[in-house]
C-alpha cells in the first residue's frame, strides 16, 4: 500500500516537472538538438548545452523593454490594490458597517465575470479617449488591479482581523485619532501580512495574460507574456522561445515557494463551510 | 418637521461614521464602478440596433465554438475532479517529505498558463517533437505505437484534447486544496471507529470518505464548471483553428473588429455561467438533502 502510495506520488511529480523540463531543455539547447530534420529523435538532454540564447535575449532591447513594463505594470498594480484595498480591509475588520454580506458581495461582484468577458468592456473603456490618453503602463496596472483588489481586501481584512484591538484602543485611550491608530500602530503590525498580499498581487500581474494583450494589441510597449506570444507568431525556434519562458518563470516559481501559505488560503478560502 | 429632523439625524450618523465611510469607499467604488459599466456595456452592445445577441444563434460559428465549449467543460470538469482528489488523498496523511511533495505540487499554478501552453505546444509540435519522436518509435526506449506521427493540431479531436490536458495541468492544485481541506474537516475518530468495525481501505473510503467529502467535491464542480466555460490561454494557444466561446470573443474584437458582436458572445458566455451555476445549486441542495436523509 506505501509502496503504490509512494510510486503515486512519484509519478505525479514527473508528470509536474516534465513540462518545466522540457523548458529548462530547450532552454539551453544548441542547434542541433532541435533541428533534427528527422533524421534522429531529439534528444533527451541537449548534444552540447549553451547558455547562447540568454545572451541573445540579454542584447535584445525588446526583451528587456518588455521585462521593465512587466515590472512596472506590477508594482503599479501592487500599489493602487494597497492604497484602495488596505483602508477597504481594515473598514471590514473594525467597524460594524450594515449590510456588510451585501457590500463583500458587491467587492466581489465584478470577478464573476469571466475575463475574456470582461476585457471587451474594459478595452473598449480604456482605449477611448479621455483613458487612452494615459501610458499603457498605467492602463494595465489599472485593470490587474481590478483583478487582484478583491483578493487584497480579503488577505489584508484577515491581516487586520489577527491583530487585536487593544491595540488601537489604547491608542485611543492616549487621544489619537482613528486615521493616526490606523497609520502609526496598525499599518507597521500589519506590514508582513500585507506584504504576502502585495507578493500576491505582483505575481498575478506578472502571469497576466488576457487584460494586458487587449489594452496593448496595437502598441509596442507591453508586457513579458504579451511579447512571448508576439515572439511566438514569428514561429521562432523552440531553444528561443523555452529561453523567454524561464526567464519569465524563474521569479514566479521562487516567490511561490516563499508565501505557498497565503496562496493557499487566498485559494481556498469560504470553499468549505 | 419630522422628516428633516429625519434627515438632520442620518445626516449626523453620517458625519460620525465619516471616517468609515471614507475608508471603505474607494476600493467599493473602484470595484463596483467596473462593474456597472461592464454590465452596461455587454446589455447595450448585445442589444443595439442590428440585435447582433439575436443574430448569434443562428451562425454556425456561434454554435460550434458553443458545442467545443461544453465539450471542454463536459470532459475537464470531472477529469480535474478525479485529479484534484487523487492528489489530495496522496498527501493527506503526514509523511516525511510531505512538504516537499505538497510545494512540488503547487508548482502548476505558478507557471503562466500561457508558457504551459507554449510548453505543450512545443511538445505535440508536427511533424518532429518529442511526443511523435515517442509514439512512432524512434527512441530505444518506448514501443513504436504508431507508423506516422500525429498532426495534433489539425485536428480539432486532439487539439481540444490537449487544451484539456494543459488546463487539467494547471489547475490540479487549485482542486487539490480544496479537497485536502475538505479531507482534513473529517473528524479522525469515525475512522478509527470504521477500523475497530473491520473496514477494508477501500469500504472506508466508499463509505467515509466520498459521502463525508460531499460538499468539497460539489463546490468543486461549481467552481471547475465556472472556470472551464470561461477557458481562453489554452485553446487560443493549443486550438487555434477550432476556436470556442473564449476564442471567438478575441477573433471577433481583434480579427473582424466587431466589438459588437464580441459583446454579445461575451454576455452568452456570462448567462451560460449563470446559468450552470443555478443548476449546480440546485444539484447541491437535492444531494444535501438526500445526504440528510441518510
Amino acid at each position: 500500500m506505501k509502496a503504490v502510495k509512494f510510486s503515486l506520488i512519484g509519478v505525479v511529480i514527473f508528470f509536474i516537472l516534465l513540462p518545466l523540463f522540457m523548458m529548462a531543455k530547450y532552454s539551453i539547447s544548441d542547434r542541433e538538438s532541435i533541428v533534427t530534420g528527422g533524421e534522429y529523435p531529439e534528444p533527451l538532454f541537449p548534444f552540447q548545452p549553451t547558455l547562447q540564447m540568454f545572451g541573445l535575449l540579454w542584447s535584445r532591447g525588446d526583451f528587456l523593454k518588455a521585462g521593465l513594463t512587466s515590472l512596472w505594470v506590477g508594482l503599479l498594480a501592487v500599489a493602487f490594490s494597497l492604497l484602495l484595498g488596505a483602508p477597504t480591509a481594515y473598514a471590514l475588520a473594525r467597524f460594524r458597517i450594515p449590510g456588510v454580506a451585501i457590500l463583500l458581495f458587491l467587492l466581489l461582484s465584478v470577478r464573476l465575470f469571466p475575463d475574456i468577458s470582461a476585457v471587451i468592456p474594459v478595452a473598449e473603456l480604456l482605449l477611448s479617449r479621455p483613458f487612452s490618453l494615459l501610458p499603457p503602463v498605467i492602463l494595465v496596472g489599472l485593470a490587474h488591479t481590478l483583478l487582484a483588489l478583491p483578493y487584497t481586501v480579503y488577505i489584508a481584512k484577515g491581516v487586520f482581523e489577527s491583530i487585536p484591538r487593544d491595540l488601537e484602543e489604547q491608542a485611543f485611550v492616549l487621544g489619537a485619532p482613528k486615521s493616526r491608530a490606523f497609520l502609526k500602530i496598525l499599518t507597521p503590525l500589519a506590514l508582513p501580512g500585507l506584504g504576502a498580499a502585495a507578493i500576491y498581487t505582483f505575481f498575478l500581474s506578472w502571469n497576466e495574460f488576457i487584460f494586458a494583450y487587449f489594452l496593448t494589441f496595437q502598441g509596442t510597449e507591453t508586457t513579458l507574456p504579451v511579447y512571448l506570444l508576439r515572439i511566438l507568431s514569428w514561429s521562432p525556434q523552440k531553444n528561443f522561445i523555452s529561453a523567454i519562458s524561464v526567464l519569465i518563470c524563474i521569479p514566479v516559481i521562487i516567490f511561490t515557494f516563499l508565501v505557498q501559505r497565503h496562496m493557499r488560503e487566498g485559494l481556498t478560502a469560504g470553499a468549505v463551510k | 418637521m419630522r422628516g428633516s429632523i429625519r434627515i438632520s439625524s442620518l445626516l449626523l450618523r453620517l458625519k460620525s461614521n465619516l471616517f468609515t465611510i471614507g475608508f471603505f469607499i474607494p476600493a467599493f467604488l473602484y470595484l463596483f464602478s467596473f462593474f456597472v459599466i461592464i454590465l452596461i456595456f455587454l446589455l447595450r452592445f448585445s442589444f443595439s440596433g442590428n440585435q447582433p445577441l439575436l443574430s448569434l444563434f443562428s451562425s454556425a460559428e456561434f454554435g460550434q465554438a458553443l458545442w467545443r465549449s461544453f465539450c471542454l467543460m463536459g470532459v475537464g470538469t470531472p477529469l480535474q475532479l478525479v485529479v484534484g482528489l487523487l492528489l489530495a488523498l496522496l498527501i493527506q496523511r503526514s509523511f516525511t517529505g510531505v512538504g516537499v511533495a505538497r510545494s512540488l505540487f503547487m508548482v502548476p499554478i505558478a507557471i503562466p498558463a500561457l508558457v504551459t501552453a507554449i510548453m505543450i505546444d512545443l511538445v505535440f509540435s508536427y511533424p518532429f517533437g518529442p511526443a511523435n519522436d515517442l509514439l512512432t518509435g524512434r527512441h530505444a526506449f518506448f514501443p513504436p505505437l504508431l507508423e506516422l506521427p500525429v498532426n495534433w493540431s489539425g485536428s480539432e479531436f486532439l487539439s481540444l484534447g490537449l487544451a484539456i490536458l494543459g488546463k487539467t495541468w494547471r489547475d490540479m492544485p487549485i482542486s487539490m486544496l480544496i479537497l485536502l481541506a475538505g479531507l482534513h474537516s473529517i473528524d479522525r475518530e469515525q475512522y478509527e471507529a470504521a477500523k475497530t468495525m473491520g473496514a477494508t481501505g477501500w469500504q472506508e473510503f466508499k463509505y467515509l470518505t466520498l459521502p463525508l467529502l460531499t460538499p468539497a467535491i460539489l463546490t468543486i464542480l461549481i467552481l471547475r464548471s465556472i472556470e472551464n466555460w470561461k477557458e481562453f490561454i489554452f485553446p487560443f494557444v493549443l486550438a487555434p483553428s477550432y476556436p470556442l466561446l473564449g476564442v471567438l470573443i478575441e477573433r471577433l474584437y481583434h480579427v473582424e473588429q466587431n466589438p459588437a458582436l464580441a459583446a454579445s458572445v461575451a454576455l452568452g458566455l456570462v448567462i451560460l455561467i449563470a446559468l450552470t451555476t443555478l443548476l449546480f445549486t440546485a444539484v447541491t441542495k437535492l444531494v444535501r438533502r438526500h445526504l440528510v436523509r441518510v
